[in-house]
């Protein structure tokens, strides 16, 4: 008998994909530094009904499968000034701020401290060091540009996610979706939103925690 | 007046949660896996006496109720009531 | 109607660029054009497929620009050579190039075609007739089994060079056929090659042996002409190519 299949049940990234303008570059980055292994490339050309240039599509793996690829195309010149800010794909006026840009950005799950540190250490042996290094709420962090602009962050956890977290996420986000469909949102509204909905929700969700973990521990003491 | 916040009980936030309770005008129970932490007058919290790294402290307060924050930076919080 | 077919051909085979369109041209109310592109290889040998392999990317590229709406890559030996099941992955790739350009072409191969036409047509036990050298032919063999087909009986005319399998007699062929055991047999593929000519062959060895004739040319136009959802109605070359035709009123 076949199982049912669950509601959630995609697996993770089959592959992020970004041009390149430099694709040595992108590979001394992936392939040398942070020895991300090629795994896959296609070579092809633009047939469909928009003209476009004759490219490679080239893949690196990046753990659990999953895979960081880029798109050279030949002839293509950057859509951007050299000194705009922003990356290969993205060009900014000069007064974007620096937290925006950086906000789109790749981070990459590492194990523990030992595997964090050898990748900063590949990298600050290489042309592009880590430009910074932050402990988060529960991760630890290393960020630097590749050589297209992209940022990219390398993350360990400090502890495993907690459920009471995962409550906290869901009451965040029930609480984003109205503030910010609503007027003038802001910090101080979600916040003010955020606590009814823990006073609504909270003791039930923590009772019902209770309860699965006793039917849990019943489930394994039978 | 009361001003009160919300802060979950995840380690980070221990800290927080301590220092809060030193005030003797400030009560603290839970609700659900959250800390209710009410005080009488206006909450403030050092932050140094926490210690909080910046990320954990300015990430702690999950709700507000009834209550507006004055004050959040390297030094303090400060909540009183809206 | 016009539908634009792309072939992709080892260098010296001029059997498929013959047949394909002799074949198709006799599709009622759908003209055909071809359009080829060569990998060069002389001899089946290990090096030479995978310097042949090499220009896959080269050739689908040049395929790729002439628009075409289906492509058949007839390299069937040096696939079968390859591994067994090994039609899938170059389909794959092949398709995964076009479909990465935006094409929409659709993607064959000659020797997807004919396990695939073996399949649709419910075959259990085929008998082949192959022109290979005999380690070749016992590739061949062992690639249909793998597929889950018995092959009852085969001859291998042993035949070395490509040129040379060009210009094999219809009836050295048809003796081969004849010198079959077709005891269960359910098909007969009278020539499991795209390079050794047979299509003349195969609707009398068909009316001859008394079981339903293939070859890997008439399995590929089969699968063209699926892949296009066009009726499958060619008179003269066996049965499978009937397979639409419309029956007539008793």
């Amino acid at each position: 008998m076949a199982t049912a299949k669950s509601v959630h049940r995609v697996q993770g990234v089959d592959h992020t994909a970004f041009p390149t303008f430099d694709p040595a570059g992108t590979v001394k980055f992936y392939r040398d530094v942070l020895k991300f292994p090629v795994v896959h490339s296609i070579c092809a050309a633009g047939w469909g009904p928009q003209k476009h240039p004759d490219f490679i599509h080239f893949f690196f793996d990046i753990g659990n499968d999953d895979r960081i690829a880029f798109f050279y195309y030949f002839g293509l010149e950057p859509y951007r000034d050299a000194g705009a800010p922003g990356d290969a794909w993205a060009q900014f006026t000069p007064d974007v701020p620096e937290f925006f840009l950086n906000s789109r950005h790749l981070a990459i799950h590492v194990e523990d401290e030992e595997d964090l540190l050898e990748y900063r250490r590949r990298l600050d042996e290489s042309d592009w060091p880590v430009e910074m290094q932050v402990m988060h709420e529960t991760i630890e962090s290393i960020y630097t540009h590749d050589p297209n602009g992209y940022m990219i962050e390398l993350t360990r956890a400090l502890r495993p996610v907690t459920p009471q977290e995962d409550l906290d996420a869901a009451l965040t986000i029930d609480a984003l979706c109205e503030v910010a469909q609503g007027e003038a949102p802001s910090m101080d509204k979600l916040l003010t939103r955020k606590a009814e909905l823990i006073v609504q929700r909270a003791a039930a969700w923590e009772l019902a925690q209770l309860n699965e973990s006793v039917a849990d521990s019943k489930l394994v003491q039978s | 007046m009361t001003a009160r916040i919300y802060v979950l009980e995840v380690p980070e936030n221990e800290g927080v949660v301590d220092v809060a309770a030193r005030d003797s005008q400030v009560t603290i129970d839970k609700v659900g896996p959250y800390f209710r932490i009410t005080a009488d007058d206006e909450l403030i919290i050092d932050r140094r006496a926490t210690g909080c790294r910046h990320a954990v402290w300015y990430s702690a307060i999950a709700g507000l109720e009834d209550s507006i924050i004055v004050q959040q930076d390297k030094d303090a919080l400060r909540v009183t009531r809206r | 109607m016009v539908k634009r077919i792309g072939l992709i051909v080892p260098s010296s085979n001029v059997t498929v660029e013959t047949e394909m369109p002799r074949l198709l041209s006799r599709v009622e109310g759908v003209d055909f054009s071809f359009h080829a592109s060569r990998m060069r290889m002389h001899a089946v040998t290990p090096e030479e497929i995978r310097a042949m392999n090499a220009q896959r990317e080269r050739c689908v590229l040049e395929i790729g620009d002439a628009g075409v709406d289906a492509v058949l890559y007839a390299c069937l030996v040096a696939i079968m050579a390859t591994g067994t099941g090994e039609h899938r992955n170059v389909e794959l790739a092949v398709a995964e190039q076009l479909a990465t350009g935006g094409s929409s072409t659709k993607v064959l191969s000659s020797a997807g075609c004919l396990v695939s036409t073996l399949e649709d047509m419910g075959a259990r036990r085929v008998a082949l007739v192959m022109p290979y050298m005999k380690p070749l032919a016992e590739k061949v063999v062992e690639y249909i089994e793998a597929e889950g087909i018995t092959v009852a009986d085969w001859r291998a005319l042993e035949v070395a060079d490509n040129s040379d399998v060009g210009c094999i007699p219809g009836e050295r062929v048809m003796d081969a056929a004849r010198s079959l055991d077709l005891e269960g047999v359910d098909v007969v593929v009278i020539s499991a090659c795209v390079q050794m000519p047979s299509l003349d062959l195969v609707d009398a060895a068909e009316k001859e042996l008394g079981v339903p004739v293939i070859s890997a040319a008439t399995a590929g136009a089969y699968k063209i002409l699926r892949s296009l959802d066009i009726p499958v109605d060619i008179p003269n070359a066996g049965s499978l190519l009937r397979i639409d035709a419309p029956v007539p009123a008793s």
